[in-house]
């Protein structure tokens, strides 16, 4: 066991992990943040994505140990059902969720791109969202909830 | 070379289990005294979206508002099998299966009512916007949470079960002839490609996609499930390929077995007939698979038109549709 300390949604933690442990294992199995899904386990559609220090990671690529000190955002830390994040107003509003595997990982991309570029081009945002695979919706409606989640941010 | 091509792809599609197999979904229906409904089903919503239309249904056929109906459903525990979430039936099939089972618990609730109204028939009862009374006499009329909460201290109980079967028939295998589906679903889609012909790939530019829904119930799922399935479609007539080798498969993930993201998608207009289907419920017919099926044909049609080239296997890979091209010129004597 190794212990590390990190920030989670404004938490600070102190956590024992095994060296060989996963962020998305510490996060789901030691704090019980099931929010953070796992789909392929090996970095490919990006369900699993948290932000780490002002950066999307594919948390199944990470080591907890490599997230020792670091400050992380789960779909936990952004919003909830009576105060929803501006992407998650959006993608109810239009319908951008289907079975809803991808959609943590797809509202942690869109936060993480509008916080750092708040007028993104269509480019822009196909290109944040293009490592989050989604089987459902065809992508269409996620990047038309993008589109407006930044569009009411400019307001 | 950068060359655009159009294709079109039409499709029929029947849904449910067909072939003579008996399609069956089943429903419990209650309303209860507060002014609300439960619907029990087997059926699985996926997140195509069932039990916001099993909520729907009950709610129109009702008078209420759809988050006036609690939909449980998929729980062998509790909830009547309704068969599978597949063969693009649930919206038909299950959807039949709540309606009838609401229709029945609401013919013992309007019987009550016609009593209370001193209504001779309950033919002259109607549930409407939350309230239950007599048709065309609004001072006959009460909140419908009021009237079934009456009735429960009456002794009475407004419950049911119901289920609904889609029948067919085989095929006869001498002639052809039978009614193996219904009902059937129509698309037709239309893509536009461009193909590089130094390096044979193919990138979709646009696809529009038009299909008869019978009745769209709730058209912010019609556009998802059309979206949905022309990625999908993209996919299998471009990228997605399972490799067998000695019954076993060679490229079980996501980094060899390759889907669309964000960026291999066009923009994808999503038209729907309404053409009311008389069996359905509310005149609605499934979608779920036949949104895949012309995109296929359509995109395999727009290489054809770009290059002059018949892609017959999938998916249409850049090594495949540069032996095309190279095969072609060289037809041409070149
Ligand atoms: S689970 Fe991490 S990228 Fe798929
Ligand atoms: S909604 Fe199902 S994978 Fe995206």
């Amino acid at each position: 066991m190794i212990e590390i300390k990190l920030v989670v949604n404004n938490k600070p933690y102190t956590l024992g992990v095994e060296p060989s442990e996963r962020l998305i294992d510490a996060l789901r199995n030691r704090l019980g943040l099931l929010g953070t899904k796992e789909g392929c386990g090996e970095g490919e559609c990006g369900a699993c994505t948290v932000i780490m220090d002002g950066k999307t990671v594919n948390s199944c690529l990470v080591l907890a140990v490599q997230a020792n000190g670091s400050v992380i955002t789960s779909i936990e830390g952004v919003g909830n059902r009576r105060s929803p994040h501006p992407v998650q107003k959006a993608f109810v509003e239009v319908g951008a969720v289907q079975c809803g595997f991808c959609t943590p990982g797809m509202v942690l991309s869109a936060k993480n791109l509008l916080d750092k570029n708040s007028k993104p081009s269509n480019e822009e945002i196909g290109i944040a969202m293009s490592g989050n695979l989604c089987r459902c919706t065809g992508y269409d409606k996620i990047l038309r909830a993008v589109k407006i989640a930044a569009e009411e941010g400019k307001e | 070379m950068k060359k655009r091509g159009i294709g079109l792809g039409c499709s029929w599609y029947g849904t449910g289990y067909g072939n003579g197999f008996p399609d069956v979904s089943s429903a419990f229906v209650e309303i209860h005294d507060d002014g609300s409904a439960t619907v029990l089903t087997g059926a699985v919503d996926v997140g195509q979206g069932s039990n916001s239309i099993f909520a729907q249904i009950a709610a129109e056929e009702l008078g209420l508002e759809s988050q006036d109906i609690c939909v449980y459903s998929g729980d062998t525990d509790a909830t009547p099998d309704s068969g599978t979430t597949a063969a693009t039936r649930q919206t038909y099939n299950t959807g039949n299966a709540v309606l009838k089972a609401v229709r029945q618990a609401k013919s013992s609730l309007l019987d009550y009512a016609a009593h209370e109204f001193s209504c001779p028939t309950s033919e002259g009862i109607e549930l409407k916007a939350g309230y239950i009374g007599v048709k065309g006499d609004s001072s006959r009329r009460m909140p419908l949470a009021d009237m079934v909460f009456q009735a429960r201290l009456k002794g009475e109980r407004f419950i049911s079960a119901e289920s609904s079967t889609a029948r067919s028939t085989p095929v006869d295998p001498e002639t052809g002839q039978g009614a193996p589906y219904w009902p059937y679903a129509f698309g037709c889609q239309m893509a536009e490609v461009e193909v590089n012909t130094e390096t044979g790939m193919v990138r979709v530019l646009k696809v529009v996609a038009v299909h008869d829904v019978g009745k769209a119930l709730n058209p912010t799922q019609v556009e998802g499930q059309i979206a949905g399935g022309v990625t999908q479609g993209i996919g299998f007539a471009l990228l997605e390929e399972l490799e067998l080798k000695e019954g076993k498969i060679n490229n079980p993930a996501l980094s060899s077995y390759l889907i669309p993201t964000a960026l291999d998608v066009p923009s994808i207009e999503a038209l729907f007939v309404e053409d009311a289907e008389c069996t359905g419920p509310f005149g609605a017919k499934g979608l779920g698979e036949p949104a895949m099926l012309p995109t296929v044909a359509a995109i395999i049609n727009a290489i054809d038109d770009a290059v002059g080239v018949r892609i017959t296997s999938l998916p249409a890979t850049p090594e495949k549709i540069l032996q095309a091209l190279a095969e072609k010129k060289e037809g041409l004597g070149e």
